[in-house]
Order: structure tokens, then C-alpha cells, then sequence
């Protein structure tokens, strides 16, 4: 269940007593691990839910607290703490890896703020069929004609250099296309971390399209690799 | 997930697939796509302009098992049927036929969203105006 994007309630730390933002995996005052009580990603690395951040800021901190939660570190600390140390690293190799994939974080934000992604949508029984990507549904297919034709000479044997090279050229245009999304989705990044909420409800919309649209080009892209490729 | 022995008979031996002329009078075309599964399905009518009557249907799908069932389904159940009778289709008749679990629902949309497109692309072609707008629009 993913945490939804509310600033943090402070606790008090289970050590000193001192109150503390509640995703901190270590007490700002007294040092003592903190068991994962569950804020965002974000805030488990000290950082404002952005989606442009600083990567480089980012593997700093990870290295910097995965050697603080090493369990050679609490070879002597209590149980519990023990157990928080291992609760806590798995929760940082989470966040790390979410946070520094482009897109994996900008799916996170988005889902955080309450955005649905992907597969979640799919199976809805809706009307929706405007996400469809309906400026390439000639292209997508004549691809996969095209795909399947090669599959079926490939089974024969046989090998077709015009059709090959018209699936390469396709490949080509597929692949401007993603990059095409990707720009646009970084452009949207801009807006949403510099804007206010009305700003955020708009450029969420088109992000969570722009996604749908990238699984979809990046889906086809795969079937068309892999039958070049074969 | 097992697939339903309708939805493998389908599969195995889908009805109606090829092409029809795109070009001609007669023939309406519909192409519509799924993003999220990445499923593409063309499904194509021959009718006939005396008794609006649909002669032949033609599919081609590429996508997952359901989706090449519901559309082969579709096919079977529009030939013969007047183009008026075809839109009454819900893929909701789809969906009990084949016995599709919840999470292949969006296959018989698709499949229902095809013969709207196709029938869409008759009716434009041939000028005839769009009837029973409360068929057309209501709700999946």
C-alpha cells in the first residue's frame, strides 16, 4: 500500500525521545536506528518529492546510509534494532532502485499522488478507449503484419532482405518515437515540480498518457527487436 | 489462468480471419488497439446496400488469446445480422459466451469497439447517418 503524499507525522524516537520526521532512518538526534515506519521514497533519503533530483546526491546517500545499516554495525545492538537494520536496507535498495530510474520514479510520484498506472487500469471495464494510441494504429498494424510475415519466412528458412530492411526502417521511426515521449515527459517534470496543485493535476494527466503511450511503443519495440534479432 | 475451451477453440481455429477490399464501397473498416496489452485488432464488413445486411466479416488480431477469441467471436455473430442488429452487440455477450475472467474484460471491449468502428466507417462511407445515438454511446 503505497503512502500517500502527505508531509510526514513526527514521532518520537524510541531511544531519546526526541521528535523526528517519521520516515528518517536514523534519529537526527541521538543517532539510534529507527524502525521503517513507511514514508514515502522520497523522504527516506531526506529529499523533496521531485521528479528532477540530483542522481548523483542520490547514490551518495544510498552508499552513505547502506554502510550505516550494515549488520556489522549492530553485531552488539539489540534485537530489535537488529531487525530494524535489515528492515531498513531492504526499504533504501527499494527506494534506490525506484528513485534512480527515470521512469520508474515519475510512476512512483505519480501512483503516490494517486495517479493510476499501467496494468492497474487495464482490466477496468471502461469506455476509455481514447488512450489508445489511435495516431499509430495504421503503423502498429502494418507492423505487426509485417512482423508476422517474417516470423512465418524465418520458419521456412528463408529470408526476405526487402522486408528486413522495411522492419528496420520501422524500427527506426519507433525508436524516434519513444524519444520523442521521453523529451516530453521530462518537459512535464519541469511543470510539475516548479507548479501548484492545479499545475500538477494537468501535467499528471499527461504524464500518466505519455506513459501509457511509452509501454506501448516500448512493447512493440521489444517484438520488433527480437524478431530481428532472432 | 485457464483459458475457457470456447476461448481455445476460437484460438485454435479462429473464424473469418483475412482481409477484405478497404477500398470498396461496400467495406467498412475498424481499427482499434488496446495500449496497456498492446493487442491490435482490424475487423472488416461486406454489406449489402439493398438490405444493409452483413455478408461477410473479416478479422485479423494480434494480441493475447481472449482478444483473437472475442474478435473471431464477433465475426461469426455479425454475419447475417442488418448492420442495426450487429451495434447491438455488448461485449458484455462476449464476455458470458466466452467466459472471460474479469482482467480479459477490456478483450471483448475491444472486440465490441471494432464492430462500432467498422460500422462507423460503413455508415460514413455509404452517407448513411449515424443512427440510435443511445445505442452508440451507452456505456460498456
Amino acid at each position: 500500500m503505497l503512502k500517500t503524499l502527505e508531509s510526514a507525522v513526527p514521532v518520537a524516537c524510541w531511544s531519546c525521545s526526541v521528535a523526528h520526521n517519521d520516515s528518517t532512518l536514523f534519529c537526527p538526534h541521538c543517532s539510534k536506528i529507527q524502525p521503517p515506519t513507511g514514508g514515502d521514497y522520497f523522504s527516506a533519503f531526506g529529499m523533496k518529492p521531485h521528479l528532477n533530483i540530483d542522481t548523483d546526491a542520490l547514490e551518495r546517500e544510498f552508499h552513505r546510509l547502506s554502510r550505516r545499516l550494515h549488520p556489522d554495525r549492530f553485531a552488539r545492538a539489540s534485537e530489535n534494532e537488529k531487525e530494524w537494520s535489515l528492515a531498513d536496507t531492504a526499504l533504501l535498495n527499494d527506494a534506490y532502485r525506484t528513485l534512480k530510474d527515470p521512469l520508474r520514479r515519475t510512476e512512483y510520484l505519480l501512483k503516490l499522488n494517486g495517479a493510476e498506472i499501467g496494468e492497474e487500469h487495464a482490466g477496468k471495464d471502461r469506455k476509455d478507449t481514447s488512450r489508445a494510441p489511435a495516431d499509430l494504429l495504421e503503423e502498429v498494424f502494418e507492423l505487426n503484419m509485417q512482423l508476422e510475415e517474417m516470423r512465418m519466412a524465418r520458419k521456412m528458412g528463408e529470408d526476405d532482405p526487402a522486408l528486413h530492411q522495411s522492419l528496420t526502417e520501422a524500427k527506426k521511426k519507433f525508436d524516434g518515437l519513444l524519444e520523442e515521449v521521453d523529451q516530453n515527459l521530462r518537459a512535464q517534470w519541469n511543470t510539475w515540480d516548479a507548479g501548484d496543485e492545479a499545475a500538477r493535476q494537468g501535467a499528471q494527466k499527461t504524464m500518466v498518457a505519455l506513459l501509457d503511450r511509452r509501454r506501448y511503443l516500448s512493447n512493440l519495440l521489444r517484438d520488433v527487436n527480437e524478431t530481428l534479432g532472432a | 489462468m485457464a483459458y475457457s475451451d470456447k476461448v481455445v477453440d476460437h484460438y485454435n481455429n479462429p473464424r473469418n480471419v483475412g482481409t477484405l477490399d478497404k477500398s470498396a464501397q461496400e467495406v467498412g473498416t475498424g481499427l482499434v488497439g488496446a495500449p496497456e496489452c498492446g493487442d491490435v485488432m482490424r475487423l472488416q464488413i461486406r454489406v449489402n446496400p439493398e438490405t444493409q445486411v452483413i455478408e461477410e466479416a473479416k478479422f485479423k488480431t494480434f494480441g493475447c488469446g481472449s482478444a483473437i477469441a472475442s474478435s473471431s467471436l464477433a465475426t461469426e455473430w455479425i454475419q447475417g445480422r442488418t448492420v442495426e442488429d450487429a451495434l447491438a452487440i455488448k461485449n458484455t455477450d462476449i464476455v458470458k459466451e466466452l467466459s472471460l475472467p474479469p482482467v480479459k474484460i477490456h478483450c471483448s471491449v475491444l472486440a465490441e469497439d471494432a464492430i462500432r468502428a467498422a460500422i462507423g466507417d460503413w455508415k460514413k462511407k455509404n452517407g448513411v447517418a449515424e443512427t440510435a445515438p443511445a445505442a452508440a454511446t451507452s456505456a460498456h
